[in-house]
């Protein structure tokens, strides 16, 4: 089969002769075919010169011909027979709020280059409007694919699959999905979905974007860092290339800054289907909003009529402990009061995808006919804010709070803390409530409180972030000026200057702010400078195979796994892998015992569990380390180890550690502390409880500065002053540091060492 | 301690290695340093900065055995303690802090990261992004013009040909509305976004709803206080004056007495004994005003005594309840044949002649009573006694004092 339509391709695009031989599709003309005996394996094929797109003009299009290209027989895409199930989406697409105005939006669509759309969630803009812009742009005529970027990747992938089906398509052809450290797509291909990430990463080498005829930003509300990027990249790019469009879809109704922003576009919006939510405050602030939030859960329980219930936490701990106490209290409501069943869910990040599928089953039955009816409750962080949709929430419960990454130039932290959400958060979560029938949403704060002490808008990611990977890809995308790069929401002038800073330090800039030949190798890993810096300089210090690792199992998450129910017994599994010298070491022993395992054939899935260790993040641990190998090995950069007999080998790791991490050390305090001083920024911390390192040392490099109510660093690995001065010696340059004990300990030590030295030098 | 450390760190003149010296030589001079050392010595407490100097120093330092011991006891006691929990977050709580509340470009005024902005255009205390540019352009044109034009397309954003026109317009008209809309965004940021931690499960507002209820109470205590700050003679005075008012009220009550009384002995006089029995009723406007206030309470007090009395006879209705279905016989067995009492007719209306002279100072209330005695039965409160006639004889004054 598949060989067959190879060469039918092969066939038509001579026949066509066009100037995209590589994407030309089974529509070409079949006339020629008509005169021959009808060869039942192209049947297909010539029921297809009947190709409704033939008849389209790009940019000329109808909502009315796209609908009789929809409606034949053929996939005018494949030209494969649309099967039974393609017919029952479509009927549901049209459906579709959006649907309605599919012609409106063409006609702006051809008359504007940049457009702002306005859908609320549940509108059906994500799936729909990229299949409008299919059907207008006719990528297979012109070889400009269709990018539709997603703040998260999880969406990419799923929305693409969606597509893929809609059109009856298989995903990875016609539709595809790329995300960082996956690619899923095609010659073929002619809609792809991406992370705004992915796309800032391939404009890297194309700067014009040249391989796309339209750019859909989805979510843009959202402001994730790249999409703000991408923003402002597209605008200048809009001027360079008149034939590109863009497409900027919000989720909310704060369209105008926008359309203000790119040169005052038009604006198309798209009423979601919602009912009218109502909402209520409590009249006194909350002691305890956990507390609060089960106990609002269980009135809603005990009172109202059916309805499924979303209440919003912050983090997975919260949720889990929440969880139980709800669970716990309605075994009681049921023995005691004849309450109906409630099943409850929790909905977080890490969570695996399995058991975040369950949010979708159907709240239980009532125990008897006629009984007080059963009903679901999730109790889920905010990602069930904007980009969940779950069907048959009717109360909503909402403490005002969620985990939000900020970071702080002055100190250097990038952490989550818990913060109050915004007004127009607040707004998004009680819509949840409204999407099947009139809801009611119940807000654990006064009206007072929502007034004055919560915020317009979320700040977007860019106000939040570290921008030293920002900075050094701008750099790689050719923005000279970043001082007046024109963001929508340009960050503190510090985070610049702390951004351009580290990578000077890391020599990824020189001192004109100029990208060094390292620092465009750096920007060719996915991945933050430091690490990108430490896995290219590792060949120098023979254990680039292991840092390699390394990079990976940190680009991953938390690789152990800590079940509240076996605490214990997951810590001595850890201990298994420990090692003295370090977190990051010991990270390495759990994955070659992985790799191990692997090797010898036995069921890693079960070695795993018994091992207390994630084997999800393991395996993409393991690819993420396939595709950076690859990267290394297309720049030559050598994947090389020290014999493990060799008394060096974890020396040379912990040496090729700092080689990236030099800013990221911490000294004791003093002997018989447990306080580190972090050093430059003087800040004490703590080493995070989950180390396994266990006699303390006096200086340790570390992978992340965590701040809860105590200041932590975690993944720590032990290290030897000197080697600081040895490999980083500007950044260590003892005239540059403030007094104190850390400059008093570094003169300590670049003396011992010019000693030593010295009496060598002597010898 | 400026003028110590400045000798330490400064190496005496005729230092050198010991070995160079002879040894006697040395030990003078070393009397001499110790001799003038004891003149300006003072003890630094903080041994950090002994240490610091002991380290940064080229070893120049002289430290008498004594001192040196000391130093060493006490850092060792300083490190051997182990710091509370509590200190350490208080310590580490402060040290965010304070790097928090300093802009970087003033702890690090030479980093390479601010240089590469300045040459970039960057000037301290500015913001990032097109909009300064912009200001700054316009600040050299000094074109205003270009501004309005820019933000005239917000009215027609929704029309195709607007757009396309924007487009063509070149970059003055673009930057213009790129402006706008960082105007509407609240500004250009300059300094980046405090960190707030957050401790506990503590809900929204319960933070502030504290601070408020703490500026309450603080403001209550300061009130209390500064009350309890007046001096002995006030308080005093104040009692005094409390003390005083208070008999003066009980003294126009008892004039109020006298002069009802008086006026009922009139009446009788007067009418002599013809209607005796019934109780009259009779608008209270009639009253003079001096001693009305006295009848109206009495006669309220009384109406209210009753109410109360016939809701406890457990009729579940007011007395004035009028029932239709009732008749003459129903009333009389149920004894409402009579009302037993009568109200002034007036008094549930407003009296504002009452309410004006019941606002006056409690003295000058006396005064009008005592006066209106005098004028109307020749009688005097202080002298407790009637005259026969106008001229009062006998009778010292008006006023108490006078009577004294």
């Amino acid at each position: 089969m598949t060989e067959s339509t190879k060469n039918l391709k092969r066939s038509s695009a001579e026949r066509e002769g066009t100037q995209d031989s590589k994407r030309v599709k089974t529509n070409g003309d079949g006339v020629a075919k008509m005169d021959e005996k009808p060869n039942p394996y192209l049947a297909h094929y010539d029921e297809g010169f009947k190709s409704p797109l033939d008849d389209m003009e790009r940019h000329k299009t109808t909502a009315l011909q796209a609908s009789k290209a929809e409606d034949s027989d053929n996939n005018p895409w494949t030209g494969r027979p649309h099967s039974q199930q393609y017919f029952k989406i479509l009927k549901t697409r049209r459906d579709l709020p959006v649907h309605k105005q599919r012609q409106e939006f063409l006609d702006m669509y051809h008359s504007s280059q940049i457009l702002v759309f306005v859908g609320e969630t549940g509108s059906g803009k994500t799936t729909q409007i990229p299949q409008y812009v299919l059907y207008d742009e006719l990528p297979h005529l012109t070889g400009k694919l269709i990018a539709c970027t997603q703040p998260r990747r999880v969406a990419a992938m799923s929305v693409a699959q969606r597509v893929a089906d809609e059109l009856d398509v298989n995903l990875g052809e016609e539709v595809g999905y790329s995300i960082r450290f996956e690619n899923k797509t095609g010659p073929k291909t002619l809609l792809k979905y991406m992370t705004d990430g992915q796309l800032l990463r391939e404009a890297m080498h194309d700067h014009d974007m040249s391989r796309y005829g339209c750019i859909i930003l989805d979510e843009a509300h959202e402001r994730t860092l790249a999409t703000d990027i991408l923003m402002a990249l597209l605008k200048q790019i809009a001027e360079r290339r008149k034939d590109l469009k863009i497409i900027v879809m919000s989720a909310t109704l704060d369209a105008q800054k926008f359309q203000t922003y790119f040169f005052n576009a038009p604006l198309l919006a798209v009423p979601g289907r919602t009912h009218p939510v109502e909402i209520f405050y409590t009249p006194e602030p909350e002691r305890d909003y956990v507390e609060a939030a089960v106990r609002t859960v269980l009135q809603i329980h005990a009172s109202e009529p059916e309805g499924d219930i979303l209440l919003f936490l912050t983090g997975e701990e919260e949720i889990e402990d929440a969880c139980r106490r709800i669970s716990l209290e309605v075994d009681d409501m049921i023995r005691e009061s004849d309450a109906g069943p409630m099943s409850v869910y929790p909905l977080y990040g890490t969570l695996p995808p399995h058991q975040q599928q369950r949010i979708f089953d159907k709240a239980p039955e009532p125990f008897r006919k006629g009984g007080r009816p059963g009903r679901k409750c999730i109790v889920a962080t905010n990602i069930a804010e904007t980009s969940l949709t779950i069907d048959g929430i009717v109360y909503v419960v909402d403490p005002g709070f969620s985990k939000q990454k900020i970071y702080n130039p002055r100190t250097r932290v990038e952490s989550l803390l818990v913060s109050p959400i915004s007004k127009a958060s607040a707004q998004q979560r009680a819509g949840r409530a409204g999407r099947t029938r009139p809801g009611k949403c119940f807000r654990l704060y006064t009206e007072a409180a929502f007034k004055k002490e919560l915020i317009e808008q979320t700040y977007p990611e860019i106000l939040r972030s570290n921008l030293a990977n920002t900075v050094l890809e701008l750099k790689k995308l050719g923005v000279e000026d970043l001082v007046h790069f024109d963001l929508m929401d340009p960050p503190a002038p510090e985070t610049m200057m702390r951004a351009l800073e580290e990578l000077n330090y890391l020599a990824c800039l020189d001192d004109d702010g100029e990208l060094t030949t390292l620092g465009s190798l750096a920007s060719e890993f996915p991945l933050d400078p430091a690490l990108a810096v430490m896995l290219i300089s590792s060949p120098e210090f023979y254990c680039s195979n292991e840092i390699l690792s390394i990079t990976s199992l940190l680009s991953v998450p938390q690789i152990w796994v800590r079940p509240n129910n076996a605490r214990k017994r997951a810590d001595e599994m850890k201990q298994q892998f420990a090692h003295p010298d370090g977190d990051h070491l010991t990270l390495l022993n759990a994955y070659h015992a992985y790799k191990g395992v692997e090797q010898a054939g036995e069921d890693v899935k079960k070695w795993c569990h018994e091992h207390f260790l994630s084997y999800r993040h393991l395996s993409s641990a393991d690819n993420v380390r396939a595709q950076l190998k690859r990267i290394m090995e297309t720049h030559d950069i050598q994947l090389i180890s020290t014999p493990f007999q060799n008394k060096e080998y974890y020396v040379n790791i912990r040496r090729a550690l700092l080689a990236g991490f030099f800013m990221q050390v911490a000294m004791r305090e003093s002997s018989g502390s447990k306080v580190y001083k972090t050093v430059k920024d003087d800040q004490l911390v703590m080493i995070h409880p989950g180390t396994a390192v266990t006699s303390p040392y006096d200086w340790v490099v570390y992978n992340e500065f965590v701040l809860t109510t105590k200041q932590y660093v975690r993944t720590v690995t032990n290290i030897r002053p000197e080697w600081l001065l040895e490999i980083a010696p500007n950044y260590y340059d003892i005239d540059t540091f403030e007094k104190g004990e850390i400059k008093n300990a570094l003169i300590r030590i670049s003396e011992k060492v010019r000693r030593r030295q010295a009496m060598k030098g002597g010898r | 301690m400026s003028t110590a450390s400045q000798q330490r760190r400064r190496p005496p003149p005729t230092c050198k290695p010991p070995k160079t010296k002879p040894p006697e030589a040395n030990k003078r001079e070393e009397e001499e340093e110790e001799v003038e050392d004891y003149m300006t010595m003072t003890f630094p407490d903080d041994p950090s900065q002994l240490t610091s100097l002991a380290a940064g120093g080229s070893g120049s330092i002289k430290e008498t055995s004594l001192q040196r011991r000391q130093r060493l006891r006490r850092e060792a006691e300083a490190r051997s303690r182990p710091k509370s929990k509590a200190e350490l977050a208080a310590e580490a709580d402060a040290r965010r802090e304070a790097a928090l509340s300093r802009s970087l470009f003033a702890a690090h005024p030479k980093s390479k990261g601010l240089a590469m902005m300045a040459k970039m255009g960057f000037k301290e205390g500015g913001a990032l992004g097109k909009q300064q540019q912009q200001q700054q352009q316009q600040g050299l044109s000094s074109s205003p013009g270009q501004q309005p034009g820019g933000r005239g397309d917000d009215g027609a954003g929704s029309d195709g040909d607007a757009v396309e026109k924007g487009f063509g317009a070149g970059t003055g008209r673009e930057e213009g509305s790129g402006g706008a809309g960082a105007a509407g965004g609240g500004g250009p940021r300059i300094e980046p976004i405090r960190l707030e931690i957050k401790d506990g499960r503590e809900g929204i507002g319960l933070e502030s709803e504290r601070k408020r209820k703490i500026r309450e109470a603080a403001e209550a205590a300061g009130e209390r206080a500064k009350r309890a700050k007046e001096d002995e003679a006030g308080y005093r005075e104040r009692m005094r004056r409390e003390r005083e008012e208070a008999r003066l009220e009980r003294q126009f009550v008892a004039a109020q007495r006298v002069a009802e009384r008086m006026a009922g002995e009139r009446e009788d006089a007067e009418v002599g004994e013809g209607n005796g029995g019934a109780a009259v009723s009779r608008p209270l406007k009639a009253i003079s005003v001096v001693w009305r206030g006295l009848v109206r309470a009495r006669e309220e007090a009384e109406r209210d005594r009753r109410m109360r009395y016939d809701l406890e006879q457990g009729l579940a209705r007011l007395p004035t309840y009028e029932d239709a279905e009732e008749d003459e016989d129903d009333r009389k067995a149920l004894g409402k044949a009579n009302t037993a009492y009568v109200t002034a007719e007036d008094l549930d209306e407003e009296d504002t002649e009452l309410d004006e002279f019941n606002a006056l100072p409690v003295d000058e209330r006396l005064l009008k009573v005592v006066e209106y005695l005098r004028r109307e039965y020749h009688y005097c409160f202080w002298c407790k006694f009637a005259y026969s006639d106008e001229q009062m004889e006998g009778c010292p004054g008006l006023t108490e004092e006078d009577h004294d």
